[in-house]
């Protein structure tokens, strides 16, 4: 029996039967395709951050600890590779004279390395000018003495005479923060500054030169172990964290005290682990709501069959079936539905996984790969259950044969909508919203240091609950509409039905529960579409903003300390090819009473032409509006929040700053006016700083020297263009391009690979709104297929047909396309609002992708237009065949 | 209500439906059905004429042929007692399908306006012919229902009004009592002949039932597709 049911409907049914299954294919690919991108993320994430390692691990020796027995205990430790020992000597200054000038630096270090270092370190020292090996000067100490390869230089020593070496070559130190860190400082402290006086010598050099020294002023010289680890690690983040932290904290307890060590590896996969929970928290913000909709479409399809079914399940209950018999019939169908769906989905994963992910593993593991596609599937199984096999037995629970050919019926106001669910999840998505969305509020905290992290899935509430709620607010409005509406209905279709709009309007209200339904599905589909593109298009826009704030424009040439250059010289670089503009920015200290704090000097009738400055970098004003106030008055000031509240500033208020004067080299005092909050500025730092008038400041120092130089390259070329700089200018110019930066931003908003995710979420978002509008709608009118034969065969001609068809696909893209968009505005704001831990800055306007909407209109409309040409094809037999048909 | 008017007063004496050697054939090769051969037929104005036969004679394909909702494979059919422009148009040939033919979603009242909507009635004046049928057929008190609120019966007699509120000058009743009982199955029949009555139209109607077709003036009885000429009451 259950063979020739199922037969039967392949035959009878074939399109109902696949769009169900393409529904469940959805989801299960949707689901699937997130497994790969998780997997996928976490192990890029888990790669970049060993990648962005150059030394694993500074071991420091403490005083008395064996070198020898050390190195062998390092070397013994699990992982290790190569260990090269590195000395650190602290220099009292170092001397050169050059070109008739003598030029002099404070302390600084040198350090000893070992001939086969930079093999083993590769990305540690990067060769600028001159020899590879012997003595090499660090950039910035080069240009301080005026140095370069060939020159001599002087190494001062405390207590001993200086010695003088011949510079090789000059080098850039691309870790010179970590190199220079503080092993063993605790957890949370303020990283040191890094000395801007270094001097690489090779080891047996190095050994002349302080080994003396360590005699009389063992405080002034240390040792360090440089060790490279195996980097084959788990590939999440997390595990990979938590397996190197735990071989570090073993080597130093078996060194009983006698090293402590710097785990580089170990912080950059820390900061890993903190983007993979974000990873975590964007899959279920971004991810789970799809295969929501992919469910409900499922279920939205297989109910457009309900009539039919509870038709059939009368007819055959009728003939003496048993409702065992018939649960057994809905479990087939519902098999072979949720069978096919699922094992469509895990194909069409595994072609997506590998076309965007380069693989079609859902997992990094076998175990984790495995484990998603099992779910994947089961959870389409239980979708084909809960659409196909509850449905069927409530109706044999709750219907009686009679009522079962019923096809109109509009049936009791659901519960949730009597008991107003709709406005309670509301209400309690808002109060949930304003919890999260509060200053300070984190989302994911990752203690430094500590191997537990924790994601605040509460924040996922809000979104969720606004979602829900608003799609049952739309079925109360969409129900209320096309109940009580008719009279508006009918008036409205008027014109796409002429005489028939009476009996149009009251079809569609009669039937207006499936309508609801599916303006309830298209709703959530345009929504859940709209918002993740929003998002995602936020999301770029800003990690382009952290980028040129952190760079400070396309390409940025920072002037060395020591070095005088005018603003007459933006003309050499403004002839660069690819230039289209060039702005110098001056950069001063100045103190505020005991503060002393950066300060930038800009023209800012200019300054916005070659770098984009966002209103969310200001308070009090807007980005024009304060550079505006800056013009109108030359001695208007910007300083940070942090010292409005220290010092009680309020608008128009007299600050005086000191700065040094370059004509007696001596501090004076400057009147500037405070006129507003700048929080971030390209190229300043992230703690206080000021921004003022460059003309101003000019003329109050008596200088106009610039320090940095910001090109506009229009965002082509950058490279070239900073390469072509490079090249005009010298390597002791430091060059920086925006795209070299964007790979470098430490935060976790480039870190997190949000490119994959959403090209699979707006793909198959594009998929799921022209399902829940096309392929529902054309469901519905074939379900109707008797309705419009009975029509033609009364008369109706191909122009009535149309105008029917066309007034149910225009009453549900209308409302589903208005109602999809109100809920998708308001939920990517919501989003935005609740992952503003993901942006960094926070965005000061959400970026619309009209591309994306555009398209996903246009789509939409098609899928109607397609289902509406199709039904009023199909309406074209003649009317008595496909009566005889059905 | 009458559906003469002075301007078909003369299309009035000519015949309904005229078949001339009419076949129809469903399929191709040697899965082709033929469901109607060789007939020719005249039905007369006025006429009441039972199409009785067994199942799958040809009966409900030669009252779609003469509905126009059919063409023919071979042969003629013309309707000489239409206009000319109403020729192959369903609103003056008036159809009771077999089965449940109102639209679902519709109520009894717009149910019976549709074929007058459908033929560009004003909204008005629909409504109130449909009304009038409904009155006609004593069954107003319908006017709001949904078909699925009907019996069976019930849904047949509104088919009826329907028919009768579009006035045509052929009606033709596709077993309209088929899935009825006995009482209800004639009292279709009487809305049947009371609609003709008001129309002054041709009646033929497709029926198994002895008793209903002896209620009609004529029987045509059909097998394999042709119209038995040796019984009487046959079309000469």
């Amino acid at each position: 029996m259950i063979r020739t049911w199922l037969g039967g409907l392949l035959r009878r049914r074939p399109t109902r039967l696949a769009g169900a299954a393409i529904g469940i294919a959805i989801a299960v690919a949707l689901l699937a395709s997130l497994g790969s991108f998780l997997a996928h993320s976490k192990a890029t994430m888990t790669g970049r951050a060993v990648r962005a390692v150059s030394v694993d691990w500074q071991v420091q020796l403490q005083p008395g600890a064996d070198p020898v027995a050390t190195q062998r205990l390092v070397r013994g430790s699990a992982g290790v590779q190569a260990v090269q020992d590195v000395g650190y000597g602290t220099t009292s200054g170092l001397r050169a004279t050059a070109g008739g000038s003598t030029q002099t630096t404070g302390p600084g270090m040198v350090l000893g390395l070992p001939n086969s270092y930079r093999a083993t370190f590769p990305q540690e020292i990067r060769s600028l000018a001159g020899s590879a090996q012997g003595v090499l000067l660090f950039q910035q100490t080069a240009s301080n003495l005026h140095a370069a390869p060939g020159d001599t230089i002087a190494i001062g020593r405390a207590g001993l005479p200086p010695v003088r070496v011949v510079v090789s070559g000059v080098v850039d130190l691309p870790q010179v923060d970590s190199l220079f860190q503080k092993v063993g400082a605790p957890p949370g402290t303020q990283p040191a500054a890094p000395p801007d006086n270094v001097v690489l010598l090779p080891s047996g050099q190095w050994h002349q030169i302080f080994d003396p020294l360590a005699t009389s002023r063992p405080d002034l010289v240390s040792t360090q172990l440089h060790v490279r680890r195996d980097h084959r690690l788990p590939a999440d983040p997390a595990a990979a964290f938590t397996t190197d932290a735990a071989v570090a904290h073993n080597l130093e307890a078996r060194s009983s005290g006698g090293v402590l060590v710097g785990d580089n590896l170990g912080a950059s996969l820390d900061a890993a682990r903190g983007d993979a929970a974000y990873a975590q928290v964007l899959f279920l913000f971004l991810g789970l709501p799809g295969a929501i909709v992919a469910a409900l479409l499922t279920a939205t399809i297989a109910s457009s069959g309900a009539t039919r079914r509870r038709t059939e399940q009368a007819l055959l209950r009728a003939r003496g079936a048993s409702a065992r018999q018939l649960l057994r019939l809905a479990g087939a169908e519902a098999a072979v539905i949720g069978g096919v769906g699922a094992v469509l989905g895990l194909v069409t994963a595994a072609v997506v996984g590998r076309s965007i992910f380069g693989t079609a593993r859902f997992g990094t593991t076998t175990g984790t790969a495995v484990g998603w596609a099992v779910a994947a599937a089961v959870i389409g199984l239980v979708i084909a259950g809960s659409s196909v096999l509850i449905p069927a037995r409530r109706d044999l629970r709750e219907r009686t044969v009679a009522s079962g050919r019923a096809t109109i019926g509009i049936g009791r106001y659901p519960w949730w909508a009597r008991a107003g669910l709709d406005a309670a999840l509301l209400v309690i998505a808002y109060l949930v919203y304003s919890a999260t969305s509060r200053n300070g509020y984190q989302l994911v905290l990752a203690p430094e240091g500590v191997p537990t992290i924790s994601v605040s899935y509460w924040a996922f509430l809000g979104p969720a609950l606004l979602w829900i709620g608003a799609g049952l607010l739309a079925w109360r409005l969409s129900d209320l509409l096309l109940g009580r509406g008719r009279p508006v209905l009918r008036r409205l279709l008027r014109p796409l039905t002429g005489r028939l709009a009476g009996p149009v309007a009251g079809g569609i209200s009669r039937q207006r529960r499936p309508l609801t339904r599916a303006i309830v599905l298209l709703t959530l589909a345009l929504s859940f579409a709209a918002s993740t593109a929003t998002f995602n298009a936020t999301y770029r826009a800003q990690a382009e903003a952290d980028a040129q704030l952190t760079n400070g424009a396309d390409v940025t040439v920072a002037i060395s300390g020591g070095t005088t250059v005018h603003p007459q010289a933006a003309a050499r670089l403004a002839a660069v090819p690819g230039v289209h503009g060039v702005e110098p920015v001056q950069h001063r200290f100045a103190y505020i009473g005991a503060d002393l704090q950066d300060l930038y000097g800009v023209r800012p009738d200019h300054i916005r032409n070659v770098t984009a400055l966002q209103d969310a970098y200001f308070q009090g004003g807007t980005a024009g509006g304060l550079m505006g106030a800056l013009a109108a008055k030359p001695d208007s000031i910007l300083v940070s929040a942090e010292t409005v509240k220290d010092y009680q500033l309020h608008p128009g208020d007299l600050i005086r700053l000191r700065l040094v004067d370059a004509r007696t080299s001596k501090p004076r005092t400057v009147a500037f006016h405070y006129v507003g909050i700048v929080s971030e500025f390209p190229t300043a730092p992230k703690d206080s700083f000021f921004v003022a008038n460059a003309s101003y400041l000019a003329k109050q120092t008596g200088t106009d020297t610039v320090g940095a130089f910001l090109v506009n390259t229009g965002g082509q070329q950058t490279g070239a263009v900073a390469h072509r700089i490079q090249s005009l200018l010298g390597p002791t110019a430091q060059v920086t391009d925006i795209a070299n930066v964007r790979g470098k931003v430490g935060s976790s908003l480039t870190s997190v690979d949000l490119a994959g995710l959403t090209r699979v979420e707006l793909s198959f978002a594009l998929l799921l709104a022209a399902a829940a509008g096309g392929l529902v709608l054309a469901l519905g009118l074939a379900e109707r297929r008797r309705t419009f034969a009975i029509a033609a065969a009364l008369g109706a001609k191909r122009r009535h047909l149309r105008s029917m068809i066309a007034s149910e696909a225009v009453v549900l893209a209308v409302l589903g396309l208005a109602a999809g968009g109100v809920l998708g505005a308001l939920l990517s704001r919501m989003l935005i609002k609740v992952l503003t831990g993901v942006f960094d800055p926070p965005p000061s306007a959400v970026a619309i992708p009209w591309l994306y909407l555009g398209a996903l209109g246009a789509i939409t409309v098609a899928a109607f237009f397609a289902a509406a040409a199709g039904a009023t094809r199909a309406a074209r037999r003649p009317a008595i065949s496909v009566l005889r048909d059905l | 209500m009458t559906a003469r008017s002075n301007g078909l007063a003369t299309l009035a004496t000519q015949p309904s439906v005229v078949c001339d050697n009419l076949a129809r054939t469903f399929g191709t090769g040697p899965a082709a059905v033929v469901a109607v051969y060789g007939v020719s037929c005249t039905v007369a104005p006025g006429s009441r004429i039972a199409l009785t036969g067994p199942s799958g004679s040809g009966k409900s394909t030669l009252l779609h042929l003469m509905a126009a909702l059919e063409k023919p494979t071979s042969g003629t059919i013309t309707w000489p007692a239409l206009d000319e422009h109403a020729q192959g148009h369903p609103g003056r040939i008036g159809v009771v399908f077999q089965g449940p033919s109102l639209l679902p979603a519709l109520d009894v009242a717009e149910n019976v306006a549709l074929p007058l909507l459908l033929a560009d009635v004003d909204d008005r004046e629909a409504a109130r012919r449909a009304a009038d049928a409904l009155d006609l057929l004593k069954i107003s008190e319908l006017a709001e229902k949904l078909p699925e609120q009907l019996s069976g019966g019930q849904a047949q007699r509104v088919a009826v009004a329907r028919v009768l509120a579009s006035r045509p000058r052929l009606i033709l009743a596709d077993e309209p009592s088929g899935q009825l009982d006995h009482h209800a199955a004639h009292l279709v029949l009487d809305v049947l002949l009371q609609a003709s009555d008001e129309l002054d139209a041709s009646l033929v109607v497709s029926t198994h039932d002895p008793v209903i077709a002896a209620r009609l003036d004529t029987q045509w009885t059909m097998r394999d597709g042709r119209i038995d000429a040796d019984l009487p009451g046959a079309p000469a």
